[in-house]
């Protein structure tokens, strides 16, 4: 017959499982109430796991997307240098050009060929200006230095030239038969072999390594802006020719309405060079105003993302120290009823 | 003479009272003991007024089937929770550093990089260091996988080879109860043997037990097979020496018909066999799948396409894998995961890095970068974006049908995490309910040492007074013996 109904071993046992458990949560909330994380985030999230990594990942990679916009945008402004400071460089020339008081004066005429010259040479160091190992204004093609310069020795736009003028006039730049050439002769001359020389097929070959297409970054998810600029364009080409005229042809005997037809086409010239070069510019500034906008929603949305994944991860931690505390009281009264229980035995009393 | 007649009952009650002590030390002595069901002796009186004592086992069919069945069933939750855990250990802590969706978002960063800066020779090694990173991080977790599964067969022998030795110690205690029963003897130890031996054979595989005459039973499977009955039938298992993701791992024959292997993550599985097969054919497999959609998911977003309109096929660009093709879409190929390397026309040392940002690895017709410019970052840039443009996944794989592949390898550990929320939370409920069910079952049949020291009292009682009955006698005799001399 029996007739108590606990075994002995189901009193000792009794608390064997609630211990257990409450160790292993005594470890998780100490964690916790340290880390300010869930102690095992995944478990906590089941499915929703695949958000709170896709999350993390996305933010890290938005960071990056503003550290390479950080790159974009230092080029984008060494760009924006080089270009301001070629356009001071035609503005002087324009300058020059429209000082021009007495035609006929020789010793003027070579001060301002002069100075037409040296702004080409400044022009051209500014246009191979370089960031980073890359060249500022080769468009693609960042590794070789994209503008040649005219007044090397021995230079291929030079040589073309001095070939060109030689076979149109039958004689060279500074022969006195150059007074004989005429105004209508000038102009054809400029218009059907200067021009194609320089603004035309010729540029490729002797002026210009650059690449006509421009970098691109992206700059966020889904955009994507010009990040460069080429030589490869109106203003530089149209630099290049002003300068080449005036500095091969101003300060030689010429005629003084010839004089003034080159003069003149050398001005037009020049006044589209800056135009260009500004056009240029403002290319670039809408990319640096656009770098700076994907920059200001990427930090937004960085912003809102953090938050969402520390809700997602994040344990409140006075909740995390207080639940510890409770399961540490728990603990120890386990123990204590324990001891207790295990002495509860009649053997002690006979 | 009615006095010897008192003489013959006092000794019965000394020998009835030590059998009763006997049966009270060996209670005391088990008290701890959680395979030995409490024996209860009690008094009866046969017809010729003499009493005996018979001894009781105490049982209760009912609650020992149920807890057979509980702690089946928390043992293969256990397996299949356990194994989750192990997955989840190949993708690193918290923030799942070793993860193949962590090593895919590091090249996705450093691509993105160096489309910022095309002509980089450094960042363009770092890309395909990164790239080199997540393959050998596929081929580990691919290892990792296949491992488990050679593990969970393993435990499958093992436990094959502990059943068949269990139904054979099993088929010796029951003839020994069934021997005992005929004659009459006390089996109470044979069948606290075979309770011990049924819980045990429980841990492995479910079962019903179905007594017959004569105390003889018989096991079958909660599936239906026969396990023993009269002689125990065969469970044969043919071990697997080595696992890659095509192989298919053997069945466990019980009485010739194959164990159901268990299904869901709450498993339906009962016991450890069926949830090892689960495990080794369903778990495993599925997380290798996923493992080999995002291989081949990889080899397609970076295979390199004809430039020259003349038709060619895609072919490998920074992936390659065994097959050295670019596999058709939304098809599972297996073990792609484990073979999938970085072309060695890129590495650093018996390749150039800088193909990746040209195209051409695979000839001069895939060659992107025609003009061969330094800027050209096009190609870079459709790499990047391409990892984020959704693509068609085999649906099996469990880890979606059309996504980002990014998205997949967060989707992957989506699915693995789930799994192991669930498996986890259902192991815990039902181990305490196995716990419970256990601790009823010995509140019910265990011996409580309280209740056996009063027993014990009562006996010391009883024998005192049979001594004093016994001197009274002896007294009653003398005085009579005295008086007829």
């Amino acid at each position: 017959m029996k007739t108590t109904f606990v075994s002995t071993l189901a009193i000792q046992n009794a608390m064997r499982l609630t211990v257990q458990r409450t160790q292993s949560e005594i470890m998780d909330a100490q964690q916790e109430a340290v880390t300010r994380r869930h102690a095992d985030i995944g478990l906590e999230l089941g499915a929703t796991s695949s958000r709170h990594i896709s999350m993390t990942r996305d933010v890290e990679r938005m960071n990056t997307t503003i550290l390479g916009n950080a790159l974009v945008t230092n080029r984008l402004s060494s760009s924006q240098n080089a270009l301001t400071q070629m356009a001071e460089a035609a503005q002087t020339s324009l300058s020059a050009l429209l000082s021009i008081v007495d035609i006929n004066d020789q010793g003027r005429l070579s001060v301002i060929s002069n100075t037409v010259a040296d702004s080409l040479v400044n022009f051209t160091t500014f246009a191979n200006a370089s960031v980073n190992g890359e060249y500022l204004l080769a468009g693609v093609n960042t590794d070789v230095r994209p503008m040649a310069d005219y007044f090397t020795p021995g230079s291929a736009a030079k040589t073309a030239f001095d070939a060109a003028y030689l076979a149109y006039f039958g004689h060279t730049q500074n022969d006195a038969a150059a007074a004989n050439i005429t105004a209508a002769q000038m102009d054809d001359f400029l218009t059907n072999h200067v021009e194609p020389l320089i603004l035309g097929a010729g540029w490729g070959t002797d002026w210009s390594s650059a690449d006509s297409t421009v970098m691109t970054s992206r700059i966020s998810a889904n955009e994507v802006v010009d990040s460069s600029a080429t030589i490869n364009a109106d203003g530089p080409k149209a630099m290049a020719m002003a300068s080449v005229i005036v500095a091969e042809m101003l300060a030689t005997p010429l005629a003084e309405d010839t004089r003034s037809v080159l003069v003149d086409r050398a001005t037009g010239y020049v006044g589209d060079a800056i135009s260009g070069i500004n056009h240029q510019k403002t290319a670039l500034g809408l990319s640096e105003q656009r770098v700076e906008k994907a920059n200001e929603s990427i930090n937004i949305q960085i912003n809102v993302m953090s938050k969402y994944i520390g809700e997602l991860e994040a344990v409140d931690h006075y909740e995390a120290a207080t639940r510890l505390t409770t399961l540490i009281t728990q603990m120890e009264t386990s123990y204590q009823l324990t001891a207790r229980i295990q002495q509860l035995s009649l053997t002690n009393y006979l | 003479m009615s006095l010897s007649a008192a003489i013959r009952t006092a000794q019965s009650i000394l020998s009835n009272t030590s059998k009763q002590t006997l049966v009270v030390s060996d209670n005391i002595a088990n008290a701890s003991n959680p395979n030995y069901a409490r024996r209860a002796p009690t008094l009866q009186s046969d017809l010729g007024s003499a009493l005996s004592v018979s001894v009781q086992r105490t049982e209760n069919k009912l609650l020992l089937s149920q807890s057979l069945d509980s702690i089946s069933i928390s043992q293969a939750q256990m397996t299949v929770s356990d194994g989750f855990a192990r997955l989840k250990a190949t993708l690193g802590g918290n923030d799942n550093e070793l993860s193949p969706s962590r090593y895919l978002g590091n090249l996705q960063t450093a691509l993105q990089t160096l489309a910022a800066t095309p002509n980089n020779t450094t960042l363009a090694a770092t890309v395909v260091s990164s790239a080199k990173d997540l393959a050998d991080n596929l081929n580990n977790a691919s290892a990792a996988v296949q491992q488990l599964r050679l593990d969970a067969d393993l435990a499958i022998r093992e436990g094959v080879e502990r059943l068949n030795g269990l139904l054979g110690e099993f088929e010796q205690t029951n003839q020994v109860v069934i021997a005992g029963t005929l004659s009459g003897d006390d089996v109470s130890q044979a069948l606290d043997k075979r309770d011990t031996l049924l819980r045990e054979i429980s841990t492995l595989v479910g079962i019903r037990t179905i007594e017959r005459t004569g105390n003889d039973l018989a096991i079958y499977t909660t599936g239906g097979q026969t396990l023993f009955e009269t002689v125990p039938r065969s469970v044969n298992f043919v071990h697997t020496t080595g696992f890659d993701a095509a192989t298919t791992g053997n069945a466990i024959y019980i009485d010739g018909v194959p164990l159901a292997i268990g299904q869901g993550v709450q498993t339906s599985a009962k016991g450890e066999l069926a949830a090892h097969l689960q495990v080794r054919d369903s778990l495993a497999l599925t997380y290798q799948n996923q493992l080999d959609e995002i291989a081949r998911g990889l080899v397609a977003t970076f295979a390199e396409h004809d430039q020259t309109a003349s038709a060619l096929p895609d072919l490998p660009g920074l992936f390659t894998w065994a097959g050295g093709t670019v596999p058709s879409t939304a098809t599972i190929e297996p073990g792609m995961s484990a073979s999938i390397a970085v072309n060695p026309a890129l590495l650093p040392g018996s390749g150039d890095p800088l193909l990746l940002r040209d195209g051409g690895i695979n000839g001069a017709a895939y060659v992107s970068n025609a003009t061969g410019v330094a800027g050209f970052n096009n190609l870079l840039d459709s790499y990047v974006t391409g990892l984020s443009d959704p693509i068609d996944f085999d649906a099996t794989a469990l880890a979606g049908s059309r996504t980002s592949l990014i998205e997949y390898t967060s989707a992957s550990i989506g699915w693995l995490e789930a799994g192991r929320s669930d498996a986890s939370k259902a192991s815990e409920t039902r181990q305490a309910e196995s716990t419970r069910i256990l601790e009823t079952y010995s509140r019910e049949t265990g011996v409580n040492i309280d209740e056996e020291m009063t027993l014990m009292l009562k006996l010391e009682q009883s024998y005192k007074a049979s001594t004093k009955l016994l001197a009274t006698i002896d007294e009653m005799m003398n005085a009579l013996l005295a008086a007829a001399r």
